[in-house]
């Protein structure tokens, strides 16, 4: 009796390495709304890795930046050209938000990639970077899609949606649908690509434990990379494309 | 034994669902692959990394250097332009004060010609009056000689005749003998 309820366990332990979940979240109860408490968790991880360093590095600043200055005031200027190739000559004001963009979207890929979150464990789901979950991309994309609208009408008032008929009016819906899809192929491809790159992960783990996963770990960051520069560089051109007139 | 192989697979067992906690299984968190992954990003990450912002601080420094030494020359030139100007200034105020007082003296100098020019023409002036009465005065006395003149040649037409005509040859004749023996 005792070996066979082993026995069953013992298959339900391999079982549960080699299961692959999806979807499973842990819920948090706030209000009227359950929020994905593993998001959160990871989410707040990220931003205080960011502040945290951004802190301690930026305490004392020197004309002659120190190294880990440097290496912050060349993350800096990277933003910076970004969003000065892509919004032109008025970037000034939208170097934050587009800075927030890609750090925040880059340190939580690479912590997915890189730190050992499954270390902690939760009573159900697991953690993982916060931006493999479909919300956080979708928020993200929304404030993009509200960043732009407010630089257009900001810059040109009402005249902005002159813009929505402005080769011809024919393609009026056209332009109005570009709206949605601008936040929708924004955040699928973030999330699509960061719960891919994981699941691939996770899937080759759980089939070669060793070695195997590695190069797609490699794989795995470098794409959350280009993604995070993607984002950050697609919200710039946005943003640039809705400030530029046509006169 | 059988009680052994029994604890150790109820061991390693770990409830799926439940609380927080810590899993401990090595393959399945995945650490050995992850513990790589940053060992060679760390490895090569590194050396690129420190190239880089080597060559950022590099420029830095070299930016910071080359406006170092513009700004020196820049200080320089600011100096000599000032002493320039300083010696500039000192020299307008001689030329300045000399001007002045060399116009003073000018005026002064004119002042005195232009006062002996006028003494000078005052004397002309006199002289020219003084010569215009002259002038008039001798004109005045040849008319009045002419006048005379001719009045006693009228006189003398009209009152010559014979008689006194040979009176007065005689005694001129008489005369001019006179004349000539005196000379003789």
């Amino acid at each position: 009796m005792n070996v066979l309820l082993c026995y069953i366990n013992t298959l339900n332990r391999f079982f549960d390495i080699s299961a692959v979940e999806v979807g499973q979240h842990f819920y948090w109860q706030i209000g009227d709304f359950e929020v994905h408490a593993q998001v959160l968790i990871t989410s707040w991880v990220v931003i205080a890795i960011l502040l945290i360093s951004t802190i301690l590095v930026v305490r004392n600043p020197q004309t002659i930046p120190t190294s880990g200055q440097n290496f912050f005031e060349y993350v800096l200027e990277f933003i910076r050209d970004v969003s000065k190739t892509q919004i032109g000559e008025e970037y000034g004001p939208w170097v934050p938000f587009i800075g927030t963009l890609f750090l925040f979207i880059f340190v939580s890929n690479w912590s997915g990639a890189l730190l050992p979150w499954k270390i902690i464990k939760l009573p159900h789901g697991e953690l993982a970077a916060p931006t493999n979950d479909i919300n956080t991309t979708v928020a993200l994309a929304l404030l993009t899609s509200v960043a732009y609208f407010y630089a257009g009408i900001s810059k040109k008032g009402l005249a902005y949606f002159g813009k929505y008929i402005q080769p011809t009016p024919i393609l009026l819906p056209i332009n109005i649908l570009e709206d949605f899809t601008k936040p929708l192929s924004l955040s699928f491809r973030l999330f699509g690509n960061i719960l891919a790159d994981e699941l691939v992960v996770v899937v080759l783990v759980s089939l070669v434990p060793l070695v195997v996963p590695i190069p797609v770990m490699f794989l795995g960051l470098f794409t959350s990379g280009i993604q995070a520069l993607i984002f950050a560089t697609l919200a710039a051109a946005y943003i640039g494309e809705s400030m530029e007139g046509h006169h | 034994m059988k009680n052994i192989t029994d604890s150790f697979l109820c061991f390693v067992y770990w409830p799926s669902a439940g609380s927080f906690g810590f899993d401990t299984d090595i393959l399945a968190t995945n650490l050995i692959n992850l513990s790589v992954v940053l060992g060679v990003l760390i490895f090569f990450g590194k050396g690129v990394l420190s190239d880089l912002l080597d060559n950022r601080k590099q420029r830095i420094l070299r930016t910071i250097r080359n406006s170092e030494e513009l700004r020196e020359a820049a200080i320089e030139q600011l100096e000599t332009a000032r002493a320039r100007l300083r010696k500039v200034e000192t020299e307008a105020d001689r030329f300045r004060v000399n001007g002045y007082s060399e116009i003073e003296r000018d005026k002064l100098n004119l002042i005195n010609s232009i006062y002996t020019t006028l003494e000078q023409f005052e004397n002309y002036k006199n002289e020219t009056i003084h010569f215009e009465q002259q002038r008039a005065i001798n004109q005045v006395q040849q008319r009045v000689l002419q006048q005379a003149l001719q009045g006693a040649l009228g006189t003398l037409n009209s009152c010559l005749n014979n008689e006194l005509h040979l009176r007065t040859i005689s005694a001129n004749i008489g005369m001019f003998g006179a004349m000539k023996e005196k000379k003789n």
